[in-house]
C-alpha cells in the first residue's frame, strides 16, 4: 500500500501542477511566459482591470452565464417535474432528447451554429450565445434537478394539500424548499458550464460580443498576452474558493 | 382514474414539456439538421464532399490518427486514475479528502487555464526544458506536438476517469475483500477476483465517458499540438475559420458525429445509456 500510496500522491501532483504554475506566473512582471518568473510584482493586474479588451469579454461572459442559467432552470425543472412524475407513452424518447445535446461534439454544434445563426441575424450577439449554451446545459442540468426530484417523497406534498394547501402553493411551501440544494446546484452548473464553454464562443461570439473563453484562446493562439496569466489566476482562485467554502462548511457541520 | 382527470392530466404534462421540446428543438435539432444538409448541398447536391474525404488520404490519416490519440488517451488516464480512485476509496484521513477535494476541484478549472498553464510548464522558457538543459539534455521542441496536446488531454480528463471510478469504488464493501483473504487468497488474489471485477462497471463508463470527450476535443489540440498533426476537430474549425469550405466542413463533422454516436450505441445495446452518467453524478 505504501508505494501505492506515493504513485497517487504523484498523480495528485500532476493534477494540481496548474496550481503552481498559474499563481506565481500572475505575478511576474516579464511579458514572456518564462518560468520561474526574474521579477515580481502586480503589472499584470494593472494591465487587466485597466483594459476593456479583457474586462469587457468578462462582463459578456458574466452576463451569459447569468442568461444561460436562468433560461435552463425555466425550461429544465418543468419538465423534470412532468418527466420523473409519471409513466407515459415517449417518455423514454423525450428523455433522449434532453441527454441529447450531450452526445454531440461541440465542434459540430459550433458549425451548424455559425451557419443557422447566421441567416437568423443571431451571430455575434450575446442572446445567441445564450441560446446555444442553454442547449448545452438542459442536460446536465436535467441529470441534476431529475435526480433530487426522484429522491423527494411525495407524501410530504400529499401532506400539505391534505391540509388544504393548493397545488402552487404546496410546490412553494413543501416541494420548492426541500428541493432548493438540488435546484442551486443545476443553475451553478449551468452558469459555470457557460462561463467555461469555448468552442462555440470561439465560433459565434464575435470579436464585440467576445466572451472570456474566446479571448482567452484567441490570446493563447498568439502567445502574446502575459495579462492571460492573471485571468487564469483569477479564474483559479474564484473556482477555488466557490468549491472550497461549501465543502468547508459541510465539514464544520459534519464536526458539530 | 376518470377519463377527463385523464385528459387533465396529459394537458399538464405537455405544458410542462412543451417549452423544452421547442426549444431545443429550434435551437439544436435545427441547426444539427442543417449541417446534415450542408454536408450534401454545399457547393452541390450530392455526395461528393463524403466520396471526397474518403479518398483524401490527409483527411484519412487524421481520422486514424484522432482514433488513436483518443485511445492512448483514454490508457493513460484509466493507468493513472485507478489507482488513485483505488487509494481514495480505501483509505481515511486527510490524504484522501483532500485528494479527493483537489480531483472534484480540478474537473470546475477551465480547459484554457490548463492549457495555458502547460503552455508555459512545456514552453521554451519553461521549467522542463530548463532542466533538461541543466541535465544537458539538448531536446528538441516540447511544445506544439502531439505529445504536448495529448498530455494536456490527458491532464484535462483524468479527474473525470477518478471521479466516475471513486463513485463505484467506494461502494465496494471491504468485507468482501477481507473474506477473500480470510478464506486464505492472497492480497493481490483478492484485488483481481473480487475488487478488479465489481469495480468493472466504473471503469468501462469512464473509459467510454473519457474517449468520446476526447474524439471531439477541439481547444486542447488546437492550441497545444502541431499544426501539421491536427485532430478531426481542429480540421473541422480550420475548414470553417480560414478556408470558409462549408460543405467540407458540415461533411467532416457527420463523419465525427457518427463516430460518436457509434460509441454512444454500442455503449447502450450492453449497458443501457441511463447508467453512463448516473454514476458519476
Amino acid at each position: 500500500m505504501t508505494w501505492l500510496k506515493s504513485f497517487a500522491v504523484l498523480i495528485v501532483a500532476f493534477i494540481a501542477a496548474p496550481l503552481f504554475i498559474v499563481l506565481p506566473m500572475s505575478f511576474s512582471n516579464s511579458p514572456s511566459f518564462e518560468f520561474p518568473p526574474p521579477s515580481f510584482g502586480w503589472t499584470y493586474y494593472q494591465a487587466y482591470f485597466n483594459d476593456v479588451r479583457w474586462t469587457e469579454p468578462t462582463l459578456n461572459s458574466l452576463m451569459i452565464g447569468a442568461g444561460t442559467s436562468v433560461l435552463t432552470m425555466l425550461l429544465v425543472v418543468p419538465a423534470s417535474f412532468a418527466l420523473t412524475r409519471g409513466r407515459f407513452k415517449g417518455r423514454s424518447a423525450l428523455n433522449l432528447l434532453m441527454i441529447l445535446p450531450l452526445t454531440v461534439p461541440h465542434i459540430v454544434v459550433a458549425l451548424g451554429y455559425y451557419y443557422y445563426f447566421g441567416a437568423l441575424g443571431l451571430v455575434q450577439t450575446r442572446l445567441g450565445v445564450v441560446l446555444a449554451h442553454t442547449c448545452l446545459s438542459v442536460p446536465v442540468a436535467y441529470l441534476i434537478v431529475s435526480a433530487a426530484l426522484k429522491g423527494f417523497d411525495r407524501n410530504l406534498e400529499l401532506a400539505a394539500q391534505n391540509l388544504g394547501a393548493s397545488p402552487l402553493k404546496s410546490f412553494f411551501l413543501v416541494t420548492f424548499p426541500v428541493l432548493r440544494p438540488g435546484f442551486l446546484a443545476a443553475a451553478l452548473f449551468s452558469f459555470v458550464h457557460s462561463f467555461d464553454e469555448a468552442v462555440v464562443a470561439i465560433f459565434i461570439s464575435g470579436s464585440a460580443t467576445s466572451t472570456l473563453p474566446r479571448k482567452m484562446f484567441d490570446s493563447l493562439r498568439m502567445q502574446a498576452d502575459p495579462v492571460i496569466s492573471v485571468v487564469s489566476a483569477l479564474i483559479l482562485v474564484v473556482m477555488t474558493l466557490a468549491v472550497l467554502i461549501p465543502w468547508l462548511m459541510r465539514r464544520r457541520l459534519a464536526a458539530r | 382514474m376518470s377519463r377527463s382527470s385523464a385528459r387533465r392530466d396529459l394537458t399538464r404534462r405537455g405544458l410542462l414539456l412543451l417549452p423544452v421540446v421547442a426549444f431545443l428543438t429550434a435551437f439544436f435539432i435545427v441547426p444539427l439538421i442543417q449541417v446534415l444538409m450542408l454536408s450534401i448541398s454545399d457547393p452541390d447536391w450530392g455526395v461528393e464532399n463524403y466520396t471526397y474525404l474518403f479518398s483524401d488520404s490527409f483527411f484519412l490519416g487524421a481520422l486514424g490518427s484522432t482514433f488513436l490519440t483518443a485511445l492512448s488517451v483514454t490508457v493513460a488516464c484509466l493507468l493513472l486514475g485507478y489507482p488513485l480512485a483505488y487509494v481514495v476509496a480505501r483509505s481515511e484521513g486527510s490524504f484522501a479528502a483532500s485528494a479527493l477535494l483537489l480531483v472534484g476541484l480540478s474537473l470546475w478549472i477551465s480547459f484554457l487555464v490548463r492549457t495555458y498553464a502547460w503552455m508555459v510548464i512545456l514552453g521554451n522558457r519553461g521549467p522542463v526544458l530548463a532542466a533538461m538543459r541543466a541535465l544537458g539534455i539538448e531536446g528538441g521542441e516540447l511544445l506544439f506536438t502531439r505529445f504536448a496536446s495529448s498530455l494536456g488531454m490527458v491532464h484535462a480528463l483524468l479527474p473525470l476517469m477518478v471521479m466516475t471510478l471513486f463513485s463505484v469504488m467506494k461502494k465496494i464493501d471491504p468485507s468482501y475483500e477481507r473474506a477473500a483473504r480470510g478464506l486464505g487468497a492472497t492480497p493481490w488474489a483478492a484485488f483481481c477476483k473480487v475488487f478488479l471485477p465489481l469495480s468493472a462497471p466504473a471503469v468501462i463508463n469512464g473509459c467510454t465517458l473519457v474517449f468520446i470527450t476526447c474524439l471531439g476535443f477541439y481547444v486542447m489540440p488546437v492550441l497545444l499540438g502541431g499544426p501539421s498533426e491536427q485532430m478531426i476537430a481542429g480540421l473541422i474549425g480550420q475548414q470553417i475559420e480560414e478556408l470558409l469550405n462549408f460543405g467540407e466542413a458540415a461533411a467532416m463533422s457527420v463523419v465525427l458525429l457518427a463516430a460518436s454516436l457509434t460509441v454512444y450505441a454500442i455503449y447502450s445495446r450492453l449497458f443501457g445509456l441511463d447508467r453512463l452518467w448516473g454514476e458519476s453524478r
